[in-house]
């Protein structure tokens, strides 16, 4: 079940990325859904699969993006690995808390961007871009993550009601 | 006694059947009258009563028909709407297959299927790879002009950098002065050409276009329009900001160059690295 869920992850998720999501752009910024579901990863089933995920995303990712190959899978693969220490060191997993982590790994891959990108000349323009694509950027992902995992949340405790009633459900 | 009376009626309409029914009309009109005017009332609301009820019936029926028109006119409009897209794809294929055709060059239509996979780079994803032909640092352009530059080629798709991206630099000419300089994309999504020589005489509308020196694009194909001259004091050059003539966020098919040179051979115009001859004046 989990490697079919990964798999679907890998194969599905840069498509709807480059496609579909382009309609669901706030101020030309779409939510980084190879983060998301990294962070999400990460969080939840620990650093090593959050980093496994992160890399492979992240190459998917390299072939359908005008950056240097290895950008994002270096970068996704980082964000896998924090995103599951943080996840180990929080005692409870909430919403809030997974707000604050994908808000801070967005912010740390943006940088990574920033700081590899040819973002303009000067100061000016860093500025521009932190302030037009890096910040928006972290807070769609945080937002749009916070509700996926708190969509998996409510399903996963219905799942449990369910199982303990009548049984497990596979 | 009543069956007497009775006998005796009888007879009177057998014997005399005319006068017996003259009579009776006779005194029968009054009372005629008299009913004349509820069963007036009665056949009224009888009228009415059945008018309001064929009303009805022809209503629903009319409901159920403006239901099915409305319906037809949805299905229509959906056709209607389908075909003008067909209409407009097909004008602007149309449009890009004379652009290609009048080249001269070599060139590999492509649609435009989605937009960069990440929000740090201006690019487009092409629906053509390396299996038709693509590579990297292929020039892509439209019927309007410059649209990016091929960065990766996969084998079915391939990755194209815009024009508007800041990693983007290409040769450019003042089509009018024919200085040259160099093109590049800035962070606000227009593009910005650098280098120009001081004593340019270019200004604000002037048309630049590609010089043909670098990449793979040919000479003389549109960037932009000059939107304003920066001339800094002390600067050894100036720049100038271009408002590229590609709408580049609603791009859907392109053109890949696969072999630019042959452009070079055809340069018109705006091909010639030349200073344009000054007209001469009769005196």
């Amino acid at each position: 079940m989990k490697r079919a869920l990964y798999a679907g992850l890998v194969l599905g998720l840069v498509p709807i990325q480059t496609t579909v999501l382009q309609y669901a752009s706030i101020g030309g910024i779409r939510p980084d859904l190879c983060l998301i579901a990294v962070c999400l990863v990460g969080f939840v089933a620990g650093e090593r699969e959050g980093m496994l995920l992160g890399f492979a995303l992240g190459l998917i990712q390299d072939l359908f993006s005008a950056g240097d190959p290895g950008l994002n899978l270096v970068t996704k693969g980082l964000i896998g690995f924090l995103a599951g220490l943080v996840g180990k060191l929080l005692a409870n997993a909430t919403p809030v808390a997974m707000l604050a982590t994908l808000l801070g790994l967005s912010v740390v891959s943006g940088t990574v961007f920033l700081m590899a990108v040819r973002v303009g000349e000067g100061l000016a323009d860093l500025f521009f871009v932190t302030r037009s694509v890096l910040l928006p950027q972290a807070l769609i992902d945080a937002v749009v993550g916070t509700g996926a995992y708190w969509l998996i949340a409510r399903r996963g405790q219905a799942d449990q009601a369910t199982q303990e009633k009548h049984g497990p459900l596979w | 006694m009543v069956l007497v009376l009775f006998a005796l009626l009888v007879s009177v309409f057998l014997v005399l059947p005319k006068q017996t029914r003259s009579l009776l009309q006779h005194l029968g009109q009054p009372l005629a009258q008299i009913v004349a005017f509820p069963l007036g009332a009665l056949a009224a609301l009888d009228r009415s009563l059945r008018e309001a009820w064929g009303g009805y019936v022809a209503l629903r029926h009319v409901y159920d028909e403006n239901h099915r028109l409305r319906r037809e006119i949805e299905f229509l409009r959906g056709q209607n709407s389908e075909l003008r897209e067909v209409a407009t794809a097909s004008q602007r294929l149309a449009a890009l297959l004379e652009f290609k055709e009048g080249t001269g060059s070599e060139t590999i239509a492509a649609q435009v299927i989605g937009r960069d996979a990440t929000s740090w780079y201006r690019a487009l994803v092409l629906n053509r790879g390396e299996r038709d032909g693509i590579r990297p640092e292929m020039g892509v352009m439209t019927q309007a002009g410059v649209v990016g530059r091929v960065v990766k080629a996969n084998s079915s798709t391939a990755v194209v950098l815009l024009i508007t991206d800041p990693n983007n630099a290409v040769t450019g000419l003042i089509q009018r002065t024919r200085d040259e300089g160099i093109v590049e994309g800035t962070v606000r999504g227009l593009a910005r050409m650098k280098y120009i020589p001081l004593l340019s005489a270019a200004r604000v509308g002037d048309t630049v276009v590609t010089s043909g020196l670098t990449g793979g694009f040919p000479k003389g194909l549109v960037i932009g329009s000059v939107r304003s001259i920066e001339r800094v004091e002390g600067a050894l050059f100036q720049s100038a900001d271009i408002t590229p003539e590609v709408d580049v966020s609603k791009l859907e098919e392109v053109l890949v160059i696969s072999t630019p040179r042959q452009f070079d051979e055809r340069a018109t115009d705006a091909g010639s690295l030349l200073p344009k001859q000054p007209e001469k004046r009769e005196r």
